[in-house]
C-alpha cells in the first residue's frame, strides 16, 4: 500500500491537465475502450434522439391488436404482451437505467468520499463509527438493503435510487479512507496545515485528487453493476412503477410469456449487457491508461 | 496438465455424486400431486381464511354441512344429517351419529359447541374468524347428537357459513390432550396431514378407516400440493409429468398445453371480480358524474385481451358472478359501459375540463395489476383524465385503502357463497373492508333485506335493485372476472355432481380433492 | 492473531445490534398493518384491536425493539406473522437450500475459472487469451437473473433437457448454478489470470526455471502455489455477489433458498421473518469475512497490502 501510493504521490504535479492528456493518448490505442465509449455516446444519443422521434404515449401504447408480434421489419425487437414496440421501449427506457445508475453512483460517491475522507482524515472514534457503519451496509446483501428501502420509501424511480446509493457508498468509503490515510502525514498535507488551511480545503485540494484516478475507474465500473442492481431490484418488482419502460422490469414482465414470446425477455436483457459491457471496456481501459504499472 | 485434468474430474464426480446423493432423499413419489400458485401458511382451519388452505382442510376435515361452490351453491348434508330453523333465532343442526375423527374418537355435540365457541373467540390466538360467526349469540348442545345455534336475528346466509373451512369441526378431547402438541390436525375428513416441506409441498395421506368411506371414498393414497411460482414453471411441470394438475396455467402458454395429447385443458366461468376502486367520500369521487365518465372510459374488453388473453367475462354488476342473484351485462338497467364519446360528455357534465384532472391509482406490484394499471391510465388519459400510478405491495394497498388514503385503486373481491359477502362486507357503511368508503343508507337498508327477508321474491328483487342502484351511482368500476383454467393429467377424473367420484371444481378456486384421482 | 480473532468478534456485536435496530426500525417505519396481514381481510376492527393488543404493536418503538433483543438473547427470534413458524429454524431450513445452490455455484466457477485463468495467463496476448478475456468480460456484464431466463429458453423450453425450477434431483440444480456461477467465474478467470500474471513475473520463478525444473512444475508448484491466495480472497469478497445472485436465480427458479424467503417476507410485511433473516444474513456474512480474513492474514500480509488498494 506504502510503497504503491508513495510512487502516484511522487507524481502529484502530474495530476492536472498533463494526467488528462496522458490518459487520453493511451486510452486511444485500446480497441476495447473505444468501442465501449463509441457504444455509450451511441446509446446517449439514440435515447436523446427517441424523446424527439416517439411519442410515447401514441408510438407506444395503444396497439393492442399487434401483440405478441415476432422480431420484424417493423418491429425490428418485436412487440410485446401490450403490442408495445420492444426497440422503441428499450431505446426509451435507456434514459432510466441510465440515469438511475449514474444518478446513485454519483450519489454513493460523494457521500462516500465524504465520509471515507473524514474517517480516515480524523482517524480514532469518528474513524471507527464511520467505518462501522459502512460495514453495516457492506455486509447486507444490497438487494436486501434496497428492498427494506423501497418498501418504505415506496415504489418510486427516487426511493430506487437512493437504495442503490446505500448500497454504493460503502465501497467510496473505503477508497476515500485508503487515500486519506496514506497521504495525510506527508509534508504538503503537513504545509497545508501549517498555512493554516481549512481542513475540508485539505482534503478536497491535496488529498483526494490523489485517488482521483482510483475513483474514475471505480465509478465507471460502478455505474456498469449499478445498472445490472437496479435492473436486478426492478425485476424483483420492487422498483419501478408501471408503465416505465426501465429494462430489468421489462424482463420481468417478459418472463411470464417467456414459452411462447421469448423475444420479450432477450432483448432487454441484451441493452443491459452490452451497456454494462461498454462500460466495463471504459472501466478497464481508464485503468490501463491512468497506472500503466496496473496494466496486466 | 493430465494432473490438473484428473483433478478437475475428481472434483466434479465427487460435487455430482454428493450433490445427488443429498438431493435424492427429497424426490417425492406420490398419486396425485397438483401445482400450485401459492404456500399454504397456516394448519389450523380457524386460524385463518385463505384458500390454498381450505383446499388442504377439505382433504383433512369436514364442516356441518357440505357446501358444493361449484354448482351453483347447493348444501348437503356433511357432519349434520339435517337442520332447520326452529324459530327466527335459531338454527339446529342433527348430527350423523357415525362421525370420527381420524383418531377414531367419535365427533358430537360436544366437539361441535366447543369448535363453534373458539371460532366466535375474540382472542386472535385462539380465532381469527370470529366475524364468519357476528350473528351468533349461542351454541348450544341439546343432546349428544344435536346442537343449537341462536342468533340475534334471522339471516338467510348464516347456513352457509357453517360449509366453510374455518368452521370445519375440530376434536374437544385432542384440544384437551396435553400431549397433543397440534389437536388442529385432527379432523373428521378422509386425509391426514403428513408433512409440509417449507417453500416445497404438503402432503397428505389417506386415512384407512375413514368414517363414510362406503359413501363417499376417497382413492387416491396420497395428496401432494407442490408450491411451483411460476405459471410457467407449473406447466413445464405437468407436461413432464411431474404434476397431475397445474392449477391456473399461464393462459398466454395454453396453445402449448392443448396441442399436448397428454393434458386436458378444462375452462368454466369463474367468480373471482377484479375491480377498479375509489375513494367514494373523498373528492373528486364524490362526484356522481364524473365517475360516470370514467366508469365509460374503461375499455373492459381490452383488458380482458391483455391480461387474460380473452379468457374471463366482463361486467357491469358489483357482484361476482355465478352468485345467486347475479345480473348479467344486459340484465342490468342502464350501466356506463364503454363509450368514450359518452365518457367525455360525462366528463363535462361533472366540470372537469380535459386535462384539468389528475387521480392516483394504487396498484399492488404484481400480476395483474401491474398490468392492468398501465390499461387504465391510456383509457382515462384518452378522455383527458391524467392517472399517476402508484403501485405498492398488497400489505401497503390494504392498510392504505382500509385507512381511506386512496383515491382510485384495483383490487379484487372473491366471494364463498353469500352475497352479503358482497353486499356488506364491501359497501355497509363502517365496515372494515369498504375500501370504498361508502356510506349510504339506501345501499345499507337494501343489504340488510337481502340477508334477513323471509319472502324469497321479494329477497330477490331487493338483491337485483342492490345491484342496479349500484350500476347507477357507480360506487365502484367492476371489470371483470377470469375464468377458472385448469390443465390436467388427462387420467385426471373429473366430478360434475356431489354424488359422483372425482375433482369437484369450483369458479372461484375452492376445488375439492378429497374424491380425485389419477386414472393410469 | 488470537487477539485480532477476539477483536474482530467484539467488534460484530455493535455491529450486529446497530443492524437490527435500523432494519428493525426501517420495517416499522414501511407502510402497511401486519394486522392486516395476519387476519382475514374481512376481520373486525375488534379483532384487529384485540390483536395489535396481543402482539404488542401498541407499544413504543424501543419498548418492542428491546422486547425482541431480548428474545433473541433468549434464542428466540419470534414466529411468522404469516407462516407461524419460528423464524430461525424456518431460515435454516432455507439456509440449506442457499448454501447448496450457492456452494455448487462457486464450485462450477472454480472448476472453470481457475484452469482458464491460467490458461491465458500463461497464454498471454495470444487469441486465445483474448477470446477468454472477452468472453471473461461478456460474463461479468451479464445480469445474472437474464442469463437464468436465456438458459431456461434453450434448456428447457427449446430443447427439453433439464427442468425449467422447483427442486427435485440433480437435474434441478444445475441450471440455477450455472447462473449464479457463470458471472461468478468470469469474475475468477480476470482474477486468476493477473493474480497468475503478477507470479509469472517474480524472481523464484525464473530461479525455479534456471534451477531446471519442468514447466509444469514450475507452474503448479510455485506459481499456482502463490498465486492461490488472492483467488482465495477474490473468492471470499464475493460471497456477497454469491448471496445476491442466489436471490435473483433463487426467484427466475422457484428455488426455495433465503434470498427469496426475505423477498417474499418483505412482500407479505412478515416483519419478524425479515428482521431475523437479515440479521442472520449479516452474521454469516460477518462469519464468512472473518474467515477469509483470518485466512487471508495468516497467508501472506504482504500480498494483503498490495491487492487492498486496487479495488
Amino acid at each position: 500500500m506504502k510503497l504503491f501510493n508513495k510512487k502516484k504521490t511522487d507524481g502529484t504535479e502530474m495530476i492536472g491537465r498533463s494526467l488528462g492528456q496522458e490518459t487520453w493518448r493511451r486510452l486511444r490505442k485500446n480497441k476495447g475502450a473505444m468501442m465501449g465509449i463509441a457504444f455509450i455516446i451511441l446509446l446517449l444519443i439514440g435515447t436523446a434522439l427517441a424523446s424527439i422521434f416517439y411519442d410515447y404515449d401514441k408510438d407506444i401504447i395503444g396497439m393492442t391488436r399487434d401483440r405478441f408480434m415476432a422480431p420484424n421489419w417493423q418491429h425490428p425487437f418485436g412487440t410485446d404482451n401490450m403490442g408495445r414496440d420492444i426497440f422503441a421501449r428499450v431505446i426509451y427506457g435507456a434514459k432510466y437505467s441510465l440515469f438511475i445508475s449514474f444518478g446513485s453512483t454519483l450519489l454513493g460517491l460523494v457521500v462516500g468520499l465524504a465520509l471515507g475522507a473524514v474517517a480516515g482524515y480524523y482517524g480514532g472514534l469518528v474513524d471507527n463509527i464511520i467505518m462501522r457503519l459502512t460495514d453495516i451496509f457492506y455486509s447486507i446483501p444490497y438487494i436486501m438493503i434496497a428492498v427494506v428501502v423501497v418498501s418504505i420509501l415506496g415504489t418510486s424511480m427516487s426511493s430506487l435510487l437512493f437504495a442503490m446509493a446505500l448500497g454504493t457508498f460503502c465501497n467510496f468509503a473505503r477508497i476515500g479512507r485508503a487515500s486519506v490515510m496514506t497521504v495525510r502525514d506527508m509534508e504538503f498535507v503537513e504545509a497545508g496545515r501549517a498555512i493554516g488551511l481549512p481542513t475540508w480545503k485539505i482534503i478536497l485540494k491535496h488529498i483526494l485528487p490523489n485517488c482521483l484516478s482510483a475513483i474514475i475507474v471505480q465509478t465507471t465500473l460502478k455505474v456498469g453493476s449499478n445498472i445490472i442492481s437496479a435492473s436486478s431490484l426492478s425485476f424483483l418488482g420492487v422498483g419501478i412503477t408501471p408503465p416505465t419502460p426501465e429494462w430489468g422490469a421489462m424482463l420481468s414482465d417478459g418472463r411470464s410469456y417467456i414459452r411462447s414470446s421469448g423475444w420479450m425477455c432477450l432483448f432487454p436483457g441484451l441493452a443491459i449487457m452490452f451497456t454494462v459491457l461498454a462500460l466495463n471496456l471504459l472501466g478497464d481501459g481508464l485503468r490501463d491508461a491512468m497506472d500503466p504499472k496496473l496494466k496486466r | 496438465m493430465k494432473k490438473v485434468l484428473l483433478a478437475v474430474l475428481a472434483v466434479i464426480m465427487v460435487t455430482v455424486f454428493g450433490f445427488s446423493g443429498v438431493l435424492a432423499e427429497g424426490t417425492i413419489k406420490n398419486d396425485l400431486v397438483i401445482g400450485v400458485a401459492q404456500e399454504i401458511n397456516e394448519l389450523n382451519p380457524m386460524m385463518q381464511n385463505d384458500q390454498i388452505n381450505n383446499n388442504c382442510f377439505a382433504l383433512t376435515h369436514e364442516r356441518l354441512v357440505f357446501l358444493d361452490n361449484g354448482h351453483g351453491y347447493e348444501i348437503y348434508p356433511e357432519i349434520a344429517e339435517s337442520w332447520e330453523w326452529t324459530d327466527e333465532t335459531h338454527l339446529v343442526f342433527h348430527l350423523n351419529p357415525n362421525v370420527k375423527f381420524s383418531n377414531g374418537t367419535p365427533l358430537t355435540a360436544d366437539d361441535v359447541v366447543f369448535t363453534l365457541n373458539r371460532a366466535r373467540s375474540d382472542d386472535p390466538t385462539l380465532s381469527k374468524v370470529s366475524g364468519q360467526l357476528g350473528l351468533v349469540t349461542d351454541v348450544s348442545k341439546i343432546d349428544d347428537y344435536t346442537v343449537q345455534v341462536t342468533t340475534s336475528a334471522y339471516s338467510n346466509e348464516l347456513i352457509y357459513n357453517f360449509g366453510s373451512y374455518p368452521l370445519a369441526i375440530q376434536s374437544k378431547a385432542a384440544y384437551e390432550d396435553p400431549a397433543n402438541t397440534a389437536p388442529w390436525l385432527i379432523g373428521s375428513g378422509p386425509y391426514s396431514f403428513k408433512e409440509w416441506q417449507e417453500g416445497q409441498y404438503v402432503t397428505f395421506t389417506k386415512d384407512e378407516d375413514y368414517w363414510n368411506k362406503e359413501n363417499r371414498p376417497s382413492f387416491a393414497n396420497e395428496i401432494t400440493f407442490k408450491f411451483l411460482l411460476e405459471a410457467s414453471q407449473r406447466a413445464i411441470a405437468l407436461q413432464n409429468g411431474e404434476i397431475d394438475v397445474c392449477v391456473d396455467p399461464p393462459v398466454t402458454d395454453l396453445r402449448f398445453l392443448e396441442d399436448d395429447e397428454n393434458v386436458t385443458v378444462h375452462t368454466q366461468a369463474g367468480t373471482r371480480l377484479f375491480y377498479l376502486g375509489m375513494n367514494v367520500a373523498k373528492d373528486p369521487f364524490t362526484n356522481e358524474k364524473l365517475r360516470q365518465a370514467l366508469s365509460c372510459a374503461v375499455d373492459k374488453e381490452t383488458v380482458i385481451a391483455i391480461v387474460l388473453d380473452g379468457l374471463g367475462k366482463w361486467q357491469t354488476s358489483v357482484l361476482n358472478r355465478g352468485a345467486w342473484s347475479f345480473l348479467d351485462n344486459d340484465e342490468v338497467e342502464g350501466g356506463y359501459t364503454y363509450d368514450v364519446d359518452r365518457a367525455k360528455a360525462l366528463l363535462a357534465e361533472a366540470g372537469y375540463e380535459p386535462g384539468a384532472l389528475t387521480v392516483e391509482l394504487f396498484t399492488p406490484t404484481d400480476d395483474p395489476y401491474k398490468t392492468i394499471a398501465p390499461i387504465i391510465q391510456a383509457n382515462l388519459k384518452e378522455i383527458g383524465v391524467n392517472v399517476e400510478i402508484k403501485s405498492m405491495d398488497q400489505a401497503t394497498l390494504k392498510t392504505e385503502c382500509a385507512a381511506g388514503h386512496q383515491q382510485m385503486f384495483l383490487w379484487r373481491w372473491n366471494i364463498g357463497a353469500r352475497v352479503d359477502e358482497t353486499y356488506r362486507e364491501l359497501f355497509y357503511t363502517g365496515f372494515p373492508t369498504n375500501y370504498a368508503q361508502l356510506s349510504d343508507p339506501v345501499v345499507d337498508d337494501l343489504a340488510d333485506k337481502v340477508l334477513t327477508e323471509m319472502d324469497q321474491d321479494k329477497r330477490l328483487q331487493y338483491s337485483y335493485d342492490y345491484q342496479n342502484y349500484m350500476v347507477e351511482k357507480v360506487y365502484q368500476i367492476p371489470l371483470y372476472v377470469p375464468d377458472l383454467v385448469i390443465a390436467y393429467n388427462k387420467g385426471l377424473v373429473v366430478s360434475d355432481s356431489y354424488d359422483e367420484p372425482g375433482v369437484m371444481f369450483a369458479g372461484g378456486g375452492n376445488h375439492f380433492w378429497a374424491r380425485a384421482y389419477v386414472e393410469e | 492473531m488470537f487477539r485480532y480473532i477476539l477483536k474482530r468478534i467484539i467488534i460484530l456485536i455493535p455491529t450486529l445490534l446497530a443492524t437490527s435496530l435500523l432494519i428493525f426500525w426501517a420495517m416499522d417505519l414501511a407502510g402497511g398493518d401486519p394486522v392486516d396481514q395476519i387476519l382475514p381481510e374481512n376481520a373486525t376492527y375488534e379483532q384487529k384491536d384485540a390483536l395489535r393488543e396481543e402482539m404488542g404493536l401498541n407499544d413504543p418503538f424501543f419498548i418492542r425493539y428491546f422486547r425482541y433483543i431480548g428474545g433473541i438473547l433468549k434464542g428466540d427470534m419470534g414466529e411468522s406473522y404469516i407462516t407461524h413458524r419460528d423464524v430461525f429454524q424456518t431460515f435454516m431450513g432455507r439456509l440449506n437450500m442457499t448454501l447448496l445452490l450457492g456452494g455448487s455455484a462457486l464450485i462450477f466457477a472454480c472448476i472453470i475459472s481457475i484452469p482458464l485463468g491460467i490458461y491465458t495467463a500463461l497464454h498471454q496476448n495470444t487469441w486465445k487469451d483474448t477470446a477468454a478475456m472477452i468472453i471473461a468480460l461478456f460474463g461479468v456484464s451479464m445480469p445474472n437473473f437474464w442469463l437464468g431466463l436465456m438458459l431456461i429458453l434453450l434448456f428447457s423450453l427449446k430443447l427439453g433437457w433439464l427442468p425449467s425450477g422447483g427442486t427435485g434431483g440433480f437435474k434441478y440444480l444445475i441450471l440455477p448454478s450455472v447462473t449464479v456461477g457463470l458471472g461468478l467465474a468470469a469474475l475468477l478467470t480476470r482474477t486468476t489470470r493477473s493474480a497468475m500474471l503478477d507470479v509469472l513475473r517474480q524472481d523464484y520463478m525464473t530461479t525455479a526455471k534456471a534451477k531446471g525444473a519442468s514447466r509444469n512444475r514450475v507452474i503448479y508448484n510455485h506459481g499456482l502455489r502463490n498465486a492461490i491466495i488472492p483467488i482465495i480472497t477474490a473468492i471470499g469478497m464475493q460471497f456477497s455477489y454469491v448471496m445476491t445472485g442466489s436471490a435473483l436465480a433463487e426467484t427466475v427458479f422457484g428455488w426455495p433458498g433465503i434470498g427469496r424467503l426475505v423477498v417474499d417476507s418483505i412482500n407479505k410485511r412478515d416483519t419478524p421473518m425479515v428482521t431475523g433473516s437479515i440479521i442472520l444474513c449479516c452474521v454469516l456474512m460477518a462469519v464468512i469475512n472473518l474467515v477469509v480474513d483470518i485466512v487471508y492474514a495468516f497467508c501472506d500480509p504482504r500480498i494483503k497490502a498490495q491487492y487492498s488498494g486496487k479495488g
